[in-house]
């Protein structure tokens, strides 16, 4: 549903982005993991079509989005990790407005927005502007619009920033429940317990390049560690967690 | 105690940050700085220099009369900083709310160990000069025009430059300290808000009533003698007790070559009196202020539900309909916005007010032709009020989206589409007023019927392409981390904006006088155009339109090839 093939983004002399490959198939959760300045958001932001790739392919469910930007982007729901919005909409008026920048219209679109806002927990403040939501809230409603449309994939950069247990307990059933539906999702994230909860596969990223991927066995086999933790195989790929100059530091 | 830890009790130190910022924005130079320097420092030396020789003109014209000569001199300085007294003091208010309550860096620096005082000032001064920055640089000009040309020594400077120090502290103290109590009673960015109409209203009334005192009654001949009355008027007995009095006062003096000691003591003792009243409020009310502003309160606003209703029935597009909706919604909702609009009504009021009082009939001989050109001038002074209203209201249009441009960028929304539907939501209001100023204001002067005419079809075109050309620009020099749209106008692709505006509108006009004007001579004069000349008249007009249709056309492209080249946003 998602591919992307020999991704490729350089600024001037920089190459923030080298050769990255990977594929996420329908009702597949796919993590993308890598320390910071590794190249994740880069990535992400080529993915939604924020940026523009020096080379290299993007398609979203069969649309090449470099040549049907449209028919790609209508397929594609995307959770950006900071919920800028508009500040001076109500939560149900964002959501008809983007229902309608995705061809959503008539009384099908207002039944869609209060099933969204009613999964996402934010019914009794759908009449609120967004200026009085907090970070959390904020981060709720992009996630409500990225689905409203039935996108056949979702791309999320980092889900579980400022949501509380609660809030990240909801997004990791309805991600997941999501997916069961036949949705993509390819996720980036810090958070390395949520993918090793979540992701049928992992990319992990390091210097703009994929150093590893596979299934969380795979994983385990190229960090030579069979019992390891996410946590643990992902310091052995990326070099260190660095913990011991911290000590020696403090 | 360290000298690092004795840092922070300097409050310069805390303006580190801002000396630091611009230190590495100037060394850290991108392509096409040097020629934005080039464009701003030539304008603003431009503006400089207009306002030198304007004050050094009439400084010298008032040295003939003597007495009188002088007196409206001293009166015009006083006049002058009472007018820059209430601009500094409400701009100090506004900044205030800014720079104590709202700026971004207020969390660091109040989580740190840092001594109120050192923030009080800090902020104090930043303050003071981000209100007076315009007052000052529009002062010396001024200061220096009334100076040459009254040959005042090097007392008159230095004087001149020890009295902008407490003139500009006084009113930034008192707006500092009425921020402080207003921030306690209101939460800050509704306190906000409510400043903004207050100014608004206030600066739109002034606009109003000096225009309607018809100040040029005073260059007519007969009304000399008025002069007094007039001064009398805009005098009122608390005007001896107002700083501006003082400084004006002071400066008058020390043009003569003396001190005034009395006025210039009560300059800087009230500057140093309200400054240590400002920071004793400041250490009473400011973390009270400080903690109401951080609390979220349910706003109140307009549901616009009508606006939703009447907008499905429009033949446009869904995308762009969403997007129309969310515009005016936004913009409706957004005070420090749509406030603006009423000091726009009341310059249009101004601006059909002055051709309505304009009385070329004093001339017979002349009448009709000065109407006639009167005619132009009316078609290039709406077509620039056009552009300045495209400017803070169009030009931004693209920046207004802000850092959730995200959304409409992920969404399967083509960029000329997303372009469209802003050239469109500008179009409409821009068309209608510039439509009423043409109209009613050759109403007014009572233009020959087929210049009416002319001028109405002209600024039809010239709407469309001037409103492409801000959208287009705007979409060109986008600025979506701006803090308000008007820093966005006030950007170097506003001013570019400007000055590519003003070019079209002067070139245009020239193509439309010369065919129109030939048209006029030979209907007056009842003598049939030649075959030639009606070509070239047609060729004209047609250059015209085609100068308005290519602008318009050129301009819609490029912004859409802008955005769709856009990164990073």
């Amino acid at each position: 549903m998602i591919e992307v093939q020999n991704l490729v983004k350089r600024y001037g002399k920089f190459l923030a982005v080298d050769d990255v490959g990977l594929s996420v198939p329908a009702g597949k959760i796919h993590g993308f993991l890598g320390p910071n300045g590794a190249g994740k958001t880069t990535s992400i932001r080529m993915i939604a079509g924020l940026l523009k790739p020096t080379s290299g392919r993007v398609s979203i469910a069969g649309h090449d989005l470099a040549r049907e930007p449209e028919a790609a982007k209508s397929a594609l729901g995307f959770i950006p990790d900071r919920p800028f919005l508009y500040e001076k909409l109500t939560a149900s008026e964002f959501l008809r407005f983007h229902g309608g920048l995705y061809g959503m219209n008539g009384n099908g679109l207002e039944e869609r927005s209060r099933e969204m806002l009613e999964i996402f927990e934010l019914t009794r403040w759908g009449g609120e502007l967004i200026e009085a939501f907090s970070h959390g809230m904020k981060q709720r409603l992009v996630m409500c619009a990225a689905f409203l449309h039935r996108p056949k994939a979702v791309l999320v950069d980092e889900p579980m920033v400022g949501l509380d247990p609660r809030g990240a307990q909801l997004i990791k059933a309805i991600f997941r429940r999501m997916s069961e539906n036949g949705v993509a999702i390819l996720m980036s994230t810090h958070t390395l317990e949520v993918a090793q909860e979540m992701c049928d596969h992992i990319s992990i990223i390091l210097g703009g390049k994929i150093i590893a991927g596979g299934t969380m066995d795979e994983l385990r086999t190229q960090a030579g560690g069979q019992n390891d933790q996410l946590t643990e195989v992902f310091f052995k790929l990326t070099g260190g967690s660095g913990f011991r100059e911290i000590e020696d530091a403090i | 105690m360290s000298a690092a830890a004795e840092a922070r009790y300097v409050f310069t130190y805390l303006l580190t940050p801002v000396f630091r910022g611009a230190l590495n924005r100037a060394a850290r130079r991108e392509r096409g700085d040097g020629f934005r320097a080039g464009v701003f420092g030539g304008i603003s030396l431009g503006v400089a220099g207009v306002i030198f020789g304007v004050v050094f003109w009439l400084t010298w014209h008032l040295l003939d009369y003597e007495e009188l000569g002088q007196y409206v001199l001293r009166l015009g300085l006083s006049w002058l900083f009472l007018t820059f007294l209430s601009f500094v003091l409400f701009s100090a208010i506004v900044t205030a709310l800014s720079t104590f309550f709202l700026s971004e860096d207020l969390r660091l620096l109040l989580a740190a160990p840092i001594p109120a005082h050192s923030l009080f000032y800090s902020r104090y001064l930043k303050t003071a000069g981000q209100a007076s920055w315009m007052v000052i640089v529009f002062m010396i000009p001024v200061l220096f025009g009334v100076g040459v040309a009254k040959c005042a020594g090097l007392l008159y400077y230095i004087v001149g430059f020890l009295t902008l120090v407490p003139f500009v502290l006084i009113p930034v103290a008192v707006g500092a300290t009425t921020t402080l109590l207003l921030v306690n009673i209101f939460p800050a960015r509704r306190a906000r808000d409510v400043l903004m109409l207050m100014g608004l209203l206030f600066a739109g009334t002034l606009v109003l009533l000096l225009r309607f005192v018809r100040p040029e009654r005073l260059l007519s001949l007969e009304s000399l003698p008025d002069i007094t009355d007039f001064f009398t008027v805009i005098q009122s007995p608390i005007t001896p007790l107002l700083p501006s009095f003082w400084a004006g006062e002071t400066l008058f003096a020390a043009l003569h070559g003396r001190v005034d000691w009395l006025h210039a003591g009560a300059l800087w003792s009230t500057a140093l009196a309200f400054s240590v009243l400002a920071r004793w409020t400041f250490g009473r009310l400011y973390f009270s202020g400080w903690s109401k502003a951080q609390e979220a309160r349910k706003a109140r606003f307009t549901r616009l539900e009508w606006l939703e209703g009447l907008l499905a029935r429009a033949p446009i597009p869904l995308a762009w309909r969403s997007l129309v909706t969310k515009d005016v919604k936004v913009f409706l909702r957004d005070t420090t916005q749509w406030s603006q609009l009423l000091l726009l009504v009341a310059l249009s009021a101004v601006y059909l007010y002055n051709f309505r009082v304009l009385d070329l009939d004093r001339l017979p001989y002349m009448s009709d032709l000065l109407k006639n050109l009167y005619a132009f001038v009316n078609l290039g002074l709406a077509a620039f009020v056009l552009s300045a209203v495209a400017v803070r209201f169009v030009f931004p249009a693209v920046s207004a989206e802000g850092p959730a441009f995200w959304i409409v960028r992920t969404s399967p929304v083509r960029m000329s589409a997303f372009l469209w539907s802003k050239f469109w939501t500008g179009l409409a209001p821009v068309l209608v007023l510039a439509e009423v100023l043409t109209i009613l204001s050759n109403e007014f002067l009572g233009v020959a019927p087929f210049l009416k005419v002319v001028d109405a079809v002209a600024i039809f075109f010239m709407t469309f392409a001037l409103v492409a050309l801000a959208a287009s620009m705007g979409a060109q020099y986008p600025r979506f981390r701006a803090e308000n749209l008007t820093q966005v106008a006030g950007s170097y692709g506003g001013i570019a904006y400007m000055v590519a505006a003003v070019a079209f509108i002067v070139i245009e006009i020239a193509l439309i006088g010369w065919p129109t004007m030939t048209y006029l001579w030979f209907d007056y004069h009842d003598v049939r155009i030649p075959t030639w000349r009606r070509i070239v008249m047609a060729a004209m007009f047609g250059a015209a339109l085609l100068g308005c249709v290519g602008t318009f056309w050129v301009s819609m492209r490029r912004g859409v090839r802008a955005l769709e080249r856009l990164e990073g946003a």
